[in-house]
This record gives C-alpha cells, structure tokens and sequence, in this order.
C-alpha cells in the first residue's frame, strides 16, 4: 500500500459522501442533536449494512472488511464533512485499535458485534473534572471466577450511546483494559448536554460492575496510548472533512453575497481569508493522509505523525470554522445557520485529548528534543 | 500491527522508476565527490566553494544529469516529474548537491521547448546545459511588481531586431549572467496583457557592451545579490522572440507553471537539517526544558513535516497516475514553506537571544540573522503570498476577480 488514494478507496469515499448526503443531512443531524445520546441509532444501523463503515479495519476472521486504516480515514474525512452523530471515532478510532492492540479472547467476542454494527463499543479512561492528562481512579478486583470494576470516568465519547465500554482500571497487576456490558447490574450512565452537540458525551459510573480483561495486566496505558494515536488520525481525518465543508460554505457564500455593488468574493480581505483556510486545509489532508498510511504501514512513526496530523488539522479546521462566521457576516452567528453546527464541532475537536500546545509538548518529547 | 519495514515507502513507484533510482545511486556511488558530502552551499559559495562545484556541474553535464526534464532530442533525458523526484532523493541520500543551471534550465528551458521555433529549441537549448549561457530575469520593473503585466521597457522592431529601451529591476544573479530573458512591451496601444513580447537578450555582442547596465542593490543583509539593469539601445535579433510577438504573456506564464514532483519530496531535507541545528543552539543555551520553548519547536518540526507529507502526497499520487490536485499546487507550498521560514527565523533569533545581537566585523552575519533577513524576500520574490493568495482565490476557489479599475490599453 501507498500514500496514492486508490480508485477503490476513491470509490468508498464518493459512496461514503453521497450516502452521508443523503442519510445524514444537516436537517437530519439537527433532530439527533436534540434528543439525549446525540447519536443516530439507525443512520449506524445503516453505515453499517450499507457501506460497511463499522467493520472497515476489522479483521476478516472477526466478520469485518479486513481494509485498511486508510479507508477508515477516508470514511471519517466524509463523517467530518456531514457532521455525522455516529460512533466513528468511538468504535473505529478508539475501541477497534484498542482491541487490537491487546492480545486476548476479548477480539472474538466483541470485534464481531463491531463489525455487524450491532454494538457501539468506547473507550473510557478520563478522570470526572480533571485534565487530558489525567486517568480515572478505577480499580478492578477479582480473578478467574470473574473481575468487576469500580469508578467514575467523564467524559465518555457515545457512552450512552455504547453497549460495551472499554474502561483502564488498574488490576492487581497493574493498569489494563477491562470490558464492561453497559446493561450489565452496577453500570450508571449520564449522557452530558454537549458544547458540540453533534457527538455524544456520557459520564459512566461503575460500582462493582461485571468485566473482562481485554489485556495483559500491565498493559492498560500503552492499549490507551495505541487506540489514542489510531483516534488522533480518525479525528483529524473528521477535522478534515469538517474544514472542507466550512471553506465550501464560505467559498459558495463569497460568490452571491454581495455588498457595495459587489460579490464580496471579490474583495481581497475575503479572498485572502478563503486561500488561507486552504493553505492550511491542504496541508492537513497531506498530514493526515501520511499518517493513516503510518498506521498501516510504519506503525513506529504513528504517534508522531498522528499528533502532528491531529494539531494541524485542529488548527486548520477551527480557523476554516471561525472564518466561515466571519465571512457569512450577522447571519453566521444565528442558531438558524448551520456556520455554528461547525464552529462546535470544531472547537470542541481541537480541544478532544488534549488542546494544540499539549499536542505540542507531547510531538517535542516524541521527537526527543 | 505490521512490524516496521525500512523498505515499505509511501510512493508507489515503478519498477522502471526503481530501475532508474538503482543507476543514479550506483553512479553517485562511483562519482559523487567526497569533498562536497554534506557540505552546505551558501548562496554565495567562497572560491574555492565555486571551483569544486563548477567541477561537479560539469561531470554532471557529462553524465547527462543536467535540464534533465527537458526531452531527449533536446538534450535532456525527459524526466517526469517523478522520476527528477527520485533523482533529488538520491542526491540528498549521498549528500551532494544536485546543481542545476538554475534560472535557464527551470525558467527558459520549458518556456522554449513549449513556445519556440524548431530552430529556435536547436539554437537556445544547448548552451544552457553546458553552462555557456547563463540567465538573469528580466521581468519586474519599478513601476511593475506584482503588477507585472504593467511593464512599461519598450521594445521596437528595427529591421531584423528588437531595439529596447527601459529599466528592470531586482535582476537576481546578474554577477554571472550573460543573458537575460526578459518581457518587453511590443505594442503599446494594445491591452496591457496582449503587447508584450518574450526576448532573449544577450548581455554581450562580439565581446562589446550590448547597452545592458547593472547597478547593484544592496539587500538589507549588506549583500548585493541582485540589481537594477538599466536598458539603453539594447538589441537582439527578431530569432530570440519566444513565442512571436506580442504573444510574450502566454510564455511567461508557462514559466511558471512547470512540471510538478521535483523537489517535492526533498524540499523538507534541508529544513529538518536547518531545524536540529536550532535544537542545538537551544540545547547550549540550556532552554531545552522551557515548555514555551518546546512548544515552538514543536511547531517547526510540524510545518517541516507537513511540507513533507504534502510533497510526498503529491509524488505519491503522481506515480500512481493521478492527478494530485489539491496537493502542493505552486501558489500553496510557495505560501507554506516561505511563511514557515519567515516564521521559524524569527523564533531562532528570539532563541539565540543575546548573541544574535552581535554582528561580525563589517556586518558579516551568522546563518541565523543571515536567514532572518533573507525569509523577509522569501514571502515577496516570485508573486508575492498576497498575489499567491489572490491566484488561489481566484484559479482555485473560483473567487471572483477584483474589478480593473481602468480598461484599455498600458500607459
């Protein structure tokens, strides 16, 4: 495999788009985002039987398509775009590499109900009230008869949305990862009123709830920081699509709204606005795209280039997002316009694992200056 | 997870292209000069610096690695962009710089091989690649910067030559040139686009002045790279008209839109050297655990990756036989890596703090202040980023263009 897009992939990206188009308009996504999960059940339902999308990087012998973390980038890329409320950064950006990651049994029993699109599956680890730095104080007890998990973890991505949760809870031999059925007794989740209310948060309490180990003890924070590098990638694969459709808006806005007799397109403050938000939106896809092709095929250059990916991209699509109000004048800034459905989304993704300067310390000791 | 592979390469190239890079590397092997390994190429290299490289131009020129874009039959061996992509990648892998002949082999020679006369190809190409022609641009003038097209040098037709009279300006590396190719107003009282010519000028005729005088400016860094020509009764036979008369535009703006791959995929070489070379002036300084300081370099190291992963992207897709639009179109990297310089200039200098105060005797400065003054001409030469931002909105975006403010004909 190389960076070059392939026409199969180039075929999934127009099918993912027109499919998203059509399931998933604005006018859809703003009734999703009213209700409490903010999470689109049957549009998952249908990613899933349609295009595959739950399955993509899943394995052959788990029941999924066995491609590559390129084409789920690709996916992400038009999810952006659309603003889809679906479980794409939670399931394929987060749980499948977690799952991955791991060795165990854990694969086989739940990369398949990933790959049907029968289960939404998370990864919680963040700490109630704390920083991107911080892990929850979990504990898991028990052993071969069986483990349970007690703790509070805030936010979750699509927590109520899931029906496995992927909790870091240190063991008696140390941090690992720890599957939790979220109809299961002792299980309590919250879905959290979202500044971007376009993507699910959940606050998820465990008291003595029903796990299993889905890696070594031990191994929990290297699982977390593997299916982080592999998120950072699908969320600025999302930031993306998501700054795309920004400088679309802005672009189609600047050619008929006119003011002084004419389009304001044509002045140089709005055309200058437009290149710039491509600058930076070209070097990001090139980012992200290397990046996806690390994860499949230079996996030791992966945190990198995903941290790089994800801080530029961040960068790119907030500006693509701000400028965007900007250049639609008064009206952007209305509940009425979807200008601020992006703004949130961009915001809030920027600011997922961490803000730009965090990015930045970890990409300096990544690098080893 | 896949273990790494240190031959898995993103580019997917084919197996002629590898044939090729297996020639070139196996010839670098062989003749690459130990002297020139690793050794930097200042913008003005000392005499002995000159010597060496004008001997390792001239055992490139034997072994037909010059204007190597150019076709076959014109001496070049009609590289692609990708394959002069991989050729780049082997010089920079030996460490050796691959030299071009700079302005007539990337601007002339494809404004000629698409332009020109048979005759005129037969005649004009060939002293480029041995080195006997060197050029100067003639383009800009004072009153015509970004506003290019309002050149006002004027060229008249006197019998079978081009008389021309006028001022240019910021003519880089006039000190070794002896011929210029430059844009001449032909009609005056047509359309400001539509009466200009493409001329090639030779700065001697039969060992005499041929009325082209240099004044020297001095860029702010005390060096005099470039100058003001002043043209007074200067003549070149009608033969050195690229393209016909008054059809000087079209040519000029197949200049600059040459064949794309390249340098794309080497371009970040020397940023990243450029880059740990500023990691160790921070680690002597003992700044290396100032977050804000990492922080910045973060950030460079960012942009120099994304320079490279945008530079592969488009190789990357060009092999592939695809388009690679919306990757690397010239306006695009030009803005990113001359604004990335721009940048990373100025945090070297707040870096180094107080000794990048400090001059040499006579103003002879370090690489870093040398490199702070130089990015300033980085982000204005060639089209300015606020003409590459309008080239964007408008051949990209599909913005509308601003309304002329005057129609008709030049002034």
């Amino acid at each position: 495999m190389s960076l070059a897009i392939t026409d199969e992939q180039e075929a999934l990206r127009e099918t993912s788009r027109r499919f998203l188009a059509a399931a998933s308009p604005l006018t859809r996504v703003r009734e999703v985002m009213a209700t409490e999960t903010a999470f689109d059940g049957e549009l998952w339902r249908r990613m899933s039987a349609e295009l595959g999308a739950t399955g993509l990087a899943v394995p052959e012998e788990f029941g999924g398509a066995g491609l590559g973390f390129q084409e789920v980038s690709y996916l992400a890329e038009e999810a952006g775009r659309a603003l889809a409320p679906s479980a794409l950064l939670a399931t394929a950006g987060l749980a499948v590499p977690a799952l991955l990651a791991g060795p165990g049994d854990a694969r086989a029993a739940l990369l398949p109900r990933i790959a049907d699109g029968s289960a939404v599956v998370s990864v919680a680890w963040l700490a109630p009230g704390a920083s991107w730095h911080s892990t929850a104080a979990a504990r898991a007890s028990g052993g071969e008869s069986g483990w349970t998990v007690s703790g509070g973890f805030s936010p979750v991505l699509d927590g109520a949305a899931a029906a496995v949760l992927l909790v870091l809870a240190e063991g008696p031999g140390g941090p690992a990862m720890f599957a939790v059925e979220t109809g299961a007794p002792g299980v309590r989740i919250q879905p959290l009123p979202a500044l971007d209310p376009t993507r699910g948060l959940a606050r998820v309490d465990l008291v003595d709830a029903p796990a299993t180990p889905v890696s070594p003890p031990g191994s929990g924070r290297d699982v977390l920081s593997a299916a982080l590098a592999h998120a950072d990638v699908v969320l600025a694969s999302e930031m993306v699509g998501g700054a795309q459709a920004c400088l679309d808006m802005s672009v189609a806005y600047a050619k008929v709204r006119e003011q002084f007799g004419r389009p304001i397109g044509s002045f140089q403050a709005i055309k200058h606005k437009c290149a710039e938000i491509l600058v930076e939106l070209e070097g990001a896809r090139a980012m992200t795209r290397y990046a996806a092709w690390c994860a499949e095929a230079a996996p030791h250059e992966l945190a990198g280039a995903a941290a790089v990916a994800k801080a530029t991209a961040a960068e790119a699509y907030f500006r693509a997002a701000a400028e965007n109000l900007q250049i639609h004048g008064g009206i952007g800034v209305t509940w009425e316009h979807d200008a601020h459905l992006y703004f949130k989304r961009a915001k809030a993704s920027l600011m997922l694992f961490g803000d730009v300067g965090a990015y930045r310390r970890r990409i300096a000791d990544l690098i080893g200056i | 997870m896949t273990a790494p592979d240190p031959d898995v390469s993103p580019i997917p190239y084919s197996d002629a292209a590898l044939e090729f890079r297996g020639e070139i590397r196996d010839w670098l092997e062989r003749n690459a000069p130990d002297h020139l390994r690793g050794v930097p190429v200042p913008r003005v290299p000392a005499p002995e610096l000159k010597a060496n490289l004008d001997r390792w131009a001239d055992t490139l020129t034997e072994a037909g690695l010059m204007c190597v874009a150019w076709p076959r039959e014109y001496g070049g061996r009609g590289l692609s962009g990708v394959e002069v992509a991989l050729m780049n990648e082997e010089f920079a892998r030996a460490g050796v710089p691959r030299l071009t002949r700079g302005m007539g082999e990337g601007l002339v020679g494809p404004a000629v091989i698409a332009h020109a006369t048979e005759e005129q190809k037969r005649r004009v190409l060939p002293p480029i690649i041995s080195g006997e022609h060197e050029y100067c641009q003639g383009f800009s003038e004072p009153g015509a910067g970004s506003d290019l097209a309002g050149l006002r040098t004027r060229g008249e037709v006197d019998g079978t030559h081009l008389v021309i009279n006028g001022q240019k300006t910021w003519t880089s590396g006039y000190y070794k040139a002896n011929w210029m190719f430059c844009l001449v107003r032909t009609d005056p009282a047509a359309p400001k686009h539509r009466g200009i010519s493409y001329v090639l000028l030779p700065l001697e005729v039969d060992g005499r002045p041929n009325g082209v005088e240099f004044r020297p400016i001095t860029r702010m860094s005390g060096q005099a790279l470039f100058a003001e020509s002043f043209l007074t009764d200067a003549r070149t036979p009608l033969d050195n008209v690229i393209g016909g008369l008054n059809e000087g535009w079209r040519v000029a703006m197949t200049t600059l839109g040459s064949e794309r791959g390249g340098s794309a995929t080497t371009q970040h070489v020397a940023f990243e050297r450029q880059f740990w070379r500023l990691v160790d002036e921070v680690r002597k300084r003992g700044l290396r655990d100032d977050v804000r300081v990492r922080e910045q370099l973060a950030w460079a190291w960012s942009q120099i990756q994304v320079i490279r992963a945008t530079g592969l992207g488009l190789v990357a897709d060009l092999a592939a036989g695809r388009s690679g639009q919306g990757l690397a179109n010239g306006s695009t990297s030009k803005i990113r890596w001359s604004e990335f310089q721009r940048r990373l200039t100025e945090i070297a200098m707040d870096l180094i703090g107080p000794d990048a105060l400090v001059t040499g005797a006579g103003y002879e400065l370090d690489e870093w202040q040398d490199e702070f003054f130089a990015a300033r001409s980085h982000t204005i030469w060639g089209g300015t980023a606020e003409v590459q931002r309008n080239i964007i909105g408008e051949r990209v975006l599909g913005l509308p263009k601003e309304p002329e403010p005057a129609k008709g004909a030049a002034r």
